[in-house]
């Protein structure tokens, strides 16, 4: 059974067509699957057939634990979308729902391999010594989260000292229980700082500021 | 958990001439207009119930109707006007738009939608009062989205605030997760269909409390627990999540993230055709604070609106009324 139907399937098809540069997208699962790796395997194999742009490849956590190393993939399922370099865009759980949107946007950003960042942004990223992690929450169903995943992939393309997570909150309850996330998007940054709700650029680009001084203070 | 795909932003969807977001008084009359103007319009609103009309239960005042009317009914015979002259509407609440892009760009959880021209009409029931602790706690409990963040309440007590269709609607969501669920309600009445409301009575895991507003939220990492008066009493209901759907009265622009410049008091500016700052980007009623807060007046401002919408798509000078076809 596949799990996007033909109308979706089409419009993926025509959007996939638009890609200007290839993309990889690199899943993660293992051999006795966890309970969306099987969903996840075969969303980007059925992604992946849609345009010539794209490649699937999967990889098992445990037996190719140099390729998730290498990655910093340490948990399943997951996705790294990988344009011409990789960007350090991560997707941990399905992307179903609306977090489909952010993995269609995740490969045009890849593809693309600039975003469309405000210059106070680009300048901030662009100064970067240390590694950001930026790892948003997110569940299905909530409409707003997309907009604080995308943006947070844009700053991982923008910055190669950036990495950025989608994590589904209901298949990382550890995840969600250490970070204490009881509403979406919940974005944490370098464990220090975190963001509810969707926010603007200038928001999260302060909330970044205060991370990487709550870095220094800390040294 | 669903496992369904939603495609936000289609790579090709249908570019209207003018696109509409919000179906009050306002949007909804600049809706006949444009469309009578045989430009394609599409108006995008999040529900009947939601604006200020949907909240009048008897209008004795606008022009022509005599016999006092229902707010919603008065808007859903506007609506039905600009329908019947081809304007389409869709249900939906707008998150996010691009008013510098060309066309410009106005999203909703689902979709994306494309207008030459876009018309600003969402009315002033933006709240501004927060309760005590709804800051400190946002995300930590207090959430203005149960379809989003509903699982992370399982098998927990929770409450919501308000009394309009959206209000009832998730809280009936919230009962597939939590154990119980009260319902403040600030009204003794619902503003919403009669049928929505029987079902949450009737719901056994909700608990309704009337004419109950909330005085503070209480709660030291987490929401514990809501301070309510109601009826001449006051309670403390143990809660691990509040979800608000209260409305207010100040001017819905949070979807604009900025775009458009707005007065001291959150209002929209516009010039005297009521075109905003944007070329291209119009705004109407109760948006704006330059008005007196009526229904005709809002209404008068959207068909103003519209015309200049088809002058300037266009580039028509002259203003041609349209007696008649
Ligand atoms: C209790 C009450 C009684 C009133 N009585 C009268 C009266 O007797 N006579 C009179 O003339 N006026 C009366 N008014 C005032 C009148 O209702 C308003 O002036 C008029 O409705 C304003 O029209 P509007 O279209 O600008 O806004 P609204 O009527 O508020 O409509 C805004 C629309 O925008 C939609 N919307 C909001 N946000 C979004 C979003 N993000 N995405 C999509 N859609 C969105 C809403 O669903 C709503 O349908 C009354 C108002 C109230 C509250």
């Amino acid at each position: 059974m596949p799990l996007l139907d033909a109308e979706v399937k089409e419009e993926v098809a025509r959007r996939l067509g638009t890609l200007t540069g290839p993309v990889r997208l690199v899943m993660f699962t293992q051999e006795i699957e966890c309970e969306y790796c099987s969903e996840t395997r075969q969303l980007v194999q059925e992604v992946a057939d849609l345009s010539a742009h794209v490649t699937a490849t999967v990889y098992d956590l445990v037996a190719d634990s140099a390729r998730a190393d290498e990655l910093g993939v340490d948990k399943i399922p997951a996705i790294a979308v990988i344009g011409e370099r990789d960007y350090g865009i991560r997707f941990y759980g399905i992307p179903s729902g609306y977090e489909f949107t952010s993995l269609l946007a995740a490969m045009e950003t890849a593809a693309a391999g600039e975003v469309d960042l405000a210059q106070a942004t680009l300048e901030t990223l662009s100064r970067l010594s240390t590694p950001v992690h930026m790892q948003v929450f997110v569940t299905p169903t909530c409409p707003y989260c997309p907009q604080a995943v995308v943006l947070a992939h844009k700053m991982a393309v923008a910055s190669p000292m950036v990495q950025s997570d989608m994590i589904s909150a209901q298949e990382f309850p550890h995840l969600a229980m250490k970070y204490q996330v009881m509403g979406v998007p919940r974005t944490v940054i370098n464990e220090v700082t975190h963001i509810e709700g969707a926010a603007d650029e200038p928001v999260v680009l302060e909330k970044l500021r205060e991370a990487l001084r709550a870095r220094r203070e800390e040294q | 958990m669903s496992t369904d795909f939603v495609i936000g932003e289609s790579s090709e969807p249908q570019t209207y001439d003018v696109v509409v977001i919000g179906g009050g008084p306002a949007g909804a009359s600049a809706a006949i207009y444009t469309a009578r103007a045989d430009l394609t319009t599409l108006v995008i609103d999040k529900g009947l119930t939601a604006g200020a009309m949907g909240m009048a239960s008897k209008i004795a005042n606008y022009p022509g109707l005599p016999e006092p009317i229902a707010g919603t009914d008065l808007v859903r015979r506007i609506r039905d006007q600009a329908r019947s002259f081809g304007a389409s509407f869709v249900d939906g609440k707008v998150l996010r738009v691009d008013l510098k892009a060309e066309p410009k760009r106005a999203w909703t959880g689902s979709a994306e939608y494309r207008g030459r021209a876009m018309i600003i009409a969402t009315g002033a029931m933006g709240r501004t009062n927060r309760f005590a602790g709804e800051d400190r706690l946002l995300g930590r409990g207090v959430s203005y989205c149960a379809t989003c963040d509903a699982a992370f309440f399982r098998d927990r007590t929770v409450a919501v605030a308000g009394n309009s269709d959206e209000a009832i609607d998730e809280a009936l969501t919230l009962t597939r997760f939590a154990s119980r669920v009260h319902f403040l309600n600030p009204r003794a009445d619902f503003l919403a269909p009669e049928g929505l409301v029987d079902e949450l009575r009737a719901h056994e895991k909700i608990t309704v409390h009337p004419s109950t507003r909330i005085k503070e939220i209480v709660g030291d990492t987490g929401v514990e627990a809501i301070h309510v008066v109601g009826r001449g009493r006051e309670e403390i209901i143990d809660v691990a999540g509040i979800f608000i759907y209260l409305q207010g009265n100040v001017p819905i622009t949070d979807y604009l993230d900025g775009q458009l410049p707005t007065s001291g008091e959150g209002c929209i500016v516009v010039d005297t055709t009521f075109q905003t700052e944007v070329e291209g980007v119009f705004a109407v009623g109760d948006v704006l604070c330059t008005h007196v807060k009526q229904a005709a007046i809002s209404a008068a401002e959207g068909v103003t609106a519209a015309i200049a919408v088809d002058r300037h798509l266009h580039g028509r000078e002259g203003l041609r009324p349209d007696w008649s076809r």
